[in-house]
């Protein structure tokens, strides 16, 4: 377990209705706010429907529809701007920490 | 001599007029200047290729669905189905080759326009960059059909450029005001129905009295963000309500076309999640696809132009305002559906409720219409959208009717707008040789988008010279809406 995250990938992913424009978009941020932290993570990008049959670690998308998979994935980021990378690392940390993904 | 041709030939039916290979070896190229490594260049342009496959098996599905659609509703009030010699899934397969190619030229086209002119917005919204290139090739084929794929590609891209390079710049002030800052733009083909949107919300309400953010609406509405479920149901409803009023002959005559044993009223529920699934399958293709060119693009635009900001989908605005977005998809549908029974009581055409535009065209007008008027604007704003998107998918199906005119039942606004443009600016031109009308309405497309960026760049620059104190918000203050008021 602990050697998620660092060792081996974390699978992460990122929802928006249709999981073609702003997921996408923010799959290309986080994949950025993962390599800052250092966390080994393949990001996927996916519709709201696809994402429930996934398993992830990490799900991060907007709030109206992130608050609709509480208990899906061990750990859920709610965004407001899908390009700001930084903002993302900051709501990341935390969780990951807990979650024994990250040192 | 001989040889040189064959060869030439060869390469234009396998290569650029087979768009999944085509596709496939663009996203390759672009794989290969963000310099991956092998293993992922060979997974990325397959998966690509494979993504084309998928859709095009999704939009045949899909058209089967709709056509079944169109014939019962249109028997329920006595009309015939709206007309069309070719579909869509055909279109995709004898031009899908110079779509591929006006999307990536237009790119290219795109880059350099933005470098020349300093519009500041790149356009990556994957797969509007597609959808609106199928659409312009199509309008283009409508008008100049006998015209050869490297006639159509060139003033194609130029179209699509121009339309990207200048649709996120009229959209920047309004943006500002939503996410309080120039981080990104809007890059989505229903800016005309948020400019609407903006503009006239403000009419009607104000933002500090009526924000929709102060509203609550009942949870149970959130299933409509899917979808896969919204379609099938809505759909599903209409079906089974128009199919109480048809013929029972021609009903049955369905039916039995799908399965001899099946119960007419089942084959209906099927064929409207046949539809859904179809959508489904088509949106899992473009997907695919996208994954592996868009980073390509954003890799490009990031290294050629660095500095310039992204122009992104309509999603990205609903965390500012997301009561709006259900606000105005509600306003929209009942807008949507009293029109749908207005225009086939008068026999005009029987229009096709296709939720992903009905959802996110509306949502965001509201969004738009939220930060001028409140939801007095949402509300306006999602309803004038839903009226457009049915005068629209009315009025563009037939002028499509020979290349794809399913695309008229899953267009946004500016897709109506740019196949009208083109359809209207040829009517002088129409007696012409082709190949020199093409150039003539291309050349009268790019001199309207020209008037537009003259007349963008000022006020942008007016916009910019005031002091930042002036504001309407600085970026601190648009705190994001917590969680709790999310609903």
């Amino acid at each position: 377990m602990t050697k998620k995250g660092l060792k081996e990938p974390l699978t992460a992913i990122t929802i928006c209705g249709v999981g073609m424009g702003s997921s996408l978009i923010l799959r290309m941020t986080a994949e950025k706010a993962f390599e800052e932290l250092g966390v080994k993570a393949k990001v996927v990008a996916t519709d709201v429907g696809s994402a429930r049959s996934m398993q992830p670690d990490i799900i991060i998308g907007q709030a109206m529809h992130t608050e609709e998979f509480e208990g899906v994935a061990p750990v859920i980021v709610s965004i407001t701007n899908f390009t700001d990378h930084q903002a993302l690392k900051e709501k990341l940390a935390e969780p990951l920490r807990q979650q024994g993904w990250m040192e | 001599m001989e040889v040189l041709k064959n060869i030439l030939l060869f390469l234009a039916n396998n290569i650029f007029n087979e768009v999944g290979i085509l596709i496939g070896l663009i996203t390759l190229v672009g794989l290969l200047l963000q310099r991956k490594p092998i293993e992922e260049l060979i997974a990325g342009a397959l998966r690509a290729t494979i993504g084309i496959y998928i859709l095009t098996i999704g939009t045949n599905i899909f058209v089967g669905g709709l056509v079944s659609f169109q014939t019962i509703v249109s028997n329920a009030f006595g009309l015939t189905p709206p007309e069309a010699t070719n579909t869509l899934g055909d279109f995709l397969g004898s031009h899908g080759g110079t779509i591929a190619l006006v999307i990536t030229v237009a790119f290219f086209l795109h880059i350099i326009a933005v470098g020349i002119f300093k519009t500041d917005y790149v356009y990556l919204t994957g797969h509007l960059m597609f959808w609106i290139s199928v659409l312009v090739t199509a309008a283009l084929v409508e008008q100049f059909g006998s015209l050869g794929q490297w006639a159509l590609v060139l003033p194609g891209s130029i179209i699509v450029a121009c339309y990207w390079t200048i649709q996120p710049l009229y959209l920047a002030p309004l943006m500002r005001k939503i996410i309080g800052s120039n981080d990104w733009g809007m890059g989505h083909t229903g800016s005309t129905s948020y400019f609407i949107g903006g503009k006239l919300g403000k009419l009607v309400g104000s933002k500090e009295k009526h924000d929709t953010e102060k509203l609550s609406l009942p949870k149970q509405l959130g299933f409509f963000k899917d979808v896969n479920v919204s379609t099938a149901l809505v759909i599903g409803i209409i079906m089974l309500i128009s199919m109480a009023f048809a013929d029972q002959g021609v009903l049955a005559e369905q039916a039995a076309g799908y399965n001899a044993d099946i119960h007419p009223w089942v084959w209906g529920i099927v064929s409207a999640l046949r539809f859904a699934a179809g959508i489904a399958i088509l949106l899992f293709g473009v997907r695919m696809f996208l994954a592996e060119i868009v980073p390509a693009f954003k890799g490009i635009s990031d290294k050629v132009l660095p500095g310039t900001r992204p122009a992104l989908d309509v999603p990205t605005v609903f965390p500012y305002a997301p009561t709006a977005v259900m606000l105005g998809f509600l306003s929209a549908i009942v807008v949507f559906l009293i029109t749908m029974i207005i225009f086939a009581s008068i026999g005009w055409f029987v229009l096709v409720p296709s939720m992903i535009m009905l959802f996110f065209i509306p949502a965001g007008a509201a969004v738009f219409g939220n930060a001028t008027g409140g939801w007095r604007g949402a509300v306006l704003a999602g309803g004038l959208a839903g009226l457009f998107l049915a005068i629209g998918q009315a009025i563009t199906w037939p002028m499509l009717s020979s290349t794809a005119p399913e695309l008229a039942t899953l267009a946004d606004p500016d897709w109506y707008i740019l196949a009208w443009l083109i359809s209207l600016l040829n009517i002088p031109f129409a007696g012409m040789n082709p190949s020199a009308g093409i150039w003539i309405v291309t050349g009268l497309i790019v001199v309207i988008f020209a008037i537009l960026l003259v007349i963008l760049k000022r006020t942008v620059s007016r916009v910019e010279e005031e002091p930042a104190g002036e504001a309407p918000f600085s970026r601190e203050e648009t705190s994001p809406p917590t969680e709790g008021d999310l609903g």
